[in-house]
């Protein structure tokens, strides 16, 4: 069952190759895109709904791109996990 | 493939969520059936797999990028429920911490990444169970049918949404849309799926580390 985490490990520590692009994804551009082809933003693209997201784009102000890729995967990873053994624990308080 | 807020007229979000409540309701109950000490760490993994597939973006010619999603690796090992609400646990995450796709587009999100993908690599798989390449197909087209479907959900957009020709929303049409979106993804990105797929499925068999599929 461990062996499942060598995988896991050998992507988490390559991850700042996932960096290396700068093309943003198809249908994921910036209000300035819109400009630049359309000649205007679009309403709605541009009084989007906007959270407050605690690391947006896999960044943080003040820390390097680096290791802050690498926080956001620890984040993420830390989270899922989190999620599960609640379901299991809750799980178990209901038998 | 993650649709950022704004991209999508309300109605949109309104039916997107409409559509996946009922269905993250029958995941939900589907996982909790099938979680236990020995399939957490494993279900755990897989989801964290997904996410981390997730972060790296391949960039392609034509200056766009994309990535895998890993939802058919969970599919053919789990059932289609089970990836299908892990999937959509990662997309969650992604957009309220680390604002990657939206939160009005959730349930539009979800239903393409998650569910799409996932339900369609799971049967595609067991028609093709005893094929050497089953893993890679069910990636591919798990990856190539979610793309679909974004095509779908954006392209209509400018048709449902505008005001006196001026697109309130995602403004490019089909024509535009379809082959950028399924196009990159029949090429590239579901190449990627496959092959993660492929050798994440046959490493787990071959290391025992699941017996042979539950399927």
């Amino acid at each position: 069952m461990k062996k499942i985490f060598y995988p896991l490990f050998a992507l988490l520590a390559l991850i700042p190759l996932g960096l290396i692009s700068e093309n943003p994804a198809w249908a994921e551009w910036d209000t300035a895109y819109y400009q630049e082809v359309l000649g205007f933003v679009p309403k709605g693209i541009n009084e989007a709904f906007n959270m407050k997201a605690l690391m947006p784009d896999y960044n943080m102000s003040g820390i390097n791109e680096v290791v802050a890729y690498y926080l956001s995967a620890f984040l993420g990873i830390a989270l899922i996990f989190v999620f599960f053994y609640i379901i299991m624990i809750g799980k178990k308080v209901v038998k | 493939m993650h649709i950022p807020d704004g991209y999508l007229s309300p109605l949109t979000c309104i039916a997107t969520y409409a559509i996946a409540l009922p269905l993250w309701l029958i995941a939900f109950k589907k996982l909790k059936e099938q979680l236990d000490e020995t399939t957490l760490p494993l279900i755990a993994s897989l989801s964290a797999l997904s996410f981390i597939i997730m972060m790296f973006n391949i960039p392609i010619p034509g200056g766009t990028s994309g990535h895998a999603v890993g939802a058919s690796l969970i599919a053919i090992l789990f059932g289609p429920w089970v990836a299908a609400l892990c999937v959509s646990l990662v997309l969650l995450i992604q957009a309220l911490v680390f604002a990657d796709g939206g939160v009005t587009t959730f349930g539009a999100n979800a239903l393409l990444m998650a569910f799409t993908s996932s339900f369609v690599s799971y049967y595609l798989y067991t028609f093709l169970k005893n094929k050497a390449f089953a893993p890679f197909i069910s990636g591919w087209a798990g990856i190539v049918s979610s793309s679909i479907v974004l095509a779908l959900i954006l392209g209509i957009q400018p048709i449902i949404a505008s005001v006196d020709g001026q697109p309130l929303y995602f403004p490019f049409d089909f024509a535009l849309t379809f082959p950028a979106v399924v196009g990159s993804h029949i090429l590239f990105f579901g190449l990627v799926e496959g092959i993660f797929t492929h050798l994440s499925y046959r490493y787990i068999v071959k290391n025992k580390i699941i017996k042979e599929s539950v399927l």
